[in-house]
């Protein structure tokens, strides 16, 4: 097991945002976690790398519990995507990649460079390697962000809304990188209501309401037959097109 | 005109001995403020209570007490207790310890200028509260400070002559030094401010050039 999430709690003041969220996850499997917003979505995948630490419930990756002493060295192994990319804008987009490898993995400056080319070029982007964060659309900033990610070869990465910040006719590019990467064996943690993504790529889909899971299972399942009456309604309303 | 170009010739030589006093003192207590304006600035940022409090107090009393009283301070006033510095030591000591607490207040407002997400990413890749500082907040910080960081250090090259107080002998007191002599205080006053007129120019060039230089596309 890769990753195994137990029992997360999270409360905001008086506002319980997570109330005992549990799930694991095999090496090399998709999932996408779906939910009406406000329902606690984006806090639980902070959860799991501690960029929120949660009140109560443990995280382990490959068997080994996520800690206050270890975080830095965990993190490296749970990449993050941002829904606002967060690109480093004082860096190029090669650097933005390279950073990681560079500071962290302790590469030197050559091969940290010819590894960003590279995981540039797996998302598309070799062309844009010398433009600043600024001059690159949307759709450019998210694939960057994610090579960023890949550039850790991390175990598993983490999708916070990887595409609600772009207009609709960038989604679909960083959709298909997405989709190539889950292909490719990645493991991914995805937070999106991209239904293009959870049925072609995921192969589960976790529905969330009211800070808790309420159903999980494959994407047929889910959106062919689903069990609770809420999943029903919410996936009513963003099949169509619309948002909750 | 041509009198006063004849009389600046004549004094320029001496006054002009006095620039490396000048910018030597200029450049050590903007070393001294930058360095530990940096500081000051982490700690008012992310030092624990104590540390803040610590930052924040020496803040406020240096950008609470005028110049000219925290440099005869250290020059007159420690003697008592056994801490002797010479005129240029005690000099670039309150000019640096001075400017440190502006830079601290410039650099803070840069610092915090730079989206929290900046911080967010950088600790997501794995980095630690200090190397995501280092390597992704403050290379963004600098770049956005350097206007109000400019308008100190032409600032603060000009307060250089308040030196001339604890007998420095820079561009300041040696022009008045020239006006006992000759009596020309008009002249010789016209004279100085003109070569501050001139360094602070240059100063202030250089430095737009090195922002012009830094910057990046949507910093």
């Amino acid at each position: 097991m890769l990753l195994r999430v137990e029992n997360i709690h999270k409360s905001y003041g008086d506002a319980e945002i997570l109330k005992g969220v549990s799930f694991d996850m095999e090496p090399g499997q998709s999932k996408v976690i779906m939910g009406p917003s406000g329902t606690g979505k984006s806090t639980l995948l902070r959860c799991i790398n501690h960029l929120t630490e949660p009140d109560q419930g443990h995280v382990f990756v490959d068997g080994e519990e996520l800690t206050s002493k270890n975080l830095n060295a965990m993190r490296q192994k749970v990449a993050f995507v941002f829904q606002d990319f967060n690109l480093f804008t004082h860096l190029r987009t090669v650097d933005n990649v390279a950073i990681g490898p560079r500071k962290l993995r302790g590469f030197d400056k050559k091969a940290a460079l010819d590894l960003a080319y590279q995981e540039l070029d797996r998302v598309g982007l070799s062309d844009r390697a010398d433009a600043y964060p600024a001059e690159l659309s949307g759709g450019q900033q998210q694939r960057a962000s994610i090579a960023r990610a890949l550039a850790m070869e991390p175990k598993l990465i983490l999708f916070d809304e990887p595409t609600s910040a772009l207009d609709p006719e960038l989604t679909g590019e960083v959709v298909s990188v997405m989709n190539k990467l889950a292909s490719e064996g990645m493991t991914m943690l995805v937070v999106s209501h991209e239904i293009g993504f959870a049925r072609q790529a995921a192969d589960e889909i976790i529905f969330m309401e009211g800070g808790k899971i309420i159903e999980q299972g494959p994407p047929s399942q889910i959106f062919e037959a689903p069990q609770q009456d809420r999943t029903r309604a919410f996936l009513n309303v963003i099949e169509h097109g619309g948002h909750e | 005109m041509s009198e006063w170009f004849d009389f600046a010739i004549e004094h320029l030589p001496y006054v002009l001995q006095g620039i490396p006093t000048t910018l030597g003192l200029w450049a050590s207590a903007m070393v001294i403020g930058a360095a530990l304006g940096l500081v000051l600035a982490w700690a008012r940022i992310y030092g624990s209570r104590p540390i803040y409090l610590a930052a924040t107090v020496y803040v406020e009393i240096f950008r609470g007490t005028p110049m000219l009283v925290q440099m005869l301070f250290i020059y007159l006033g420690l003697p008592e207790i056994g801490i002797v510095f010479d005129p240029l030591t005690a000099a670039i000591i309150a000019i640096g310890l001075n400017t440190a607490a502006y830079q601290a207040e410039y650099f803070r407002g840069a610092v915090r200028s730079v989206p929290v997400g900046q911080m967010a990413a950088a600790r997501a890749l794995g980095m630690g509260q200090f190397q995501g500082f280092k390597n992704i907040i403050l290379p963004q910080a600098l770049r956005r400070v350097i206007p109000q960081w400019s308008n100190e250090a032409i600032l603060e090259l000009k307060y250089t002559s308040i030196a001339y107080a604890i007998g420095v002998t820079e561009i300041t007191a040696r022009a008045e030094k020239i006006g006992y002599e000759t009596f020309q205080f008009f002249e010789v006053f016209l004279l100085i401010a003109a070569i501050y007129v001139v360094m602070t120019s240059v100063v202030a060039q250089i430095l737009l050039f090195v922002e012009k230089r830094v910057s990046v596309p949507g910093l």
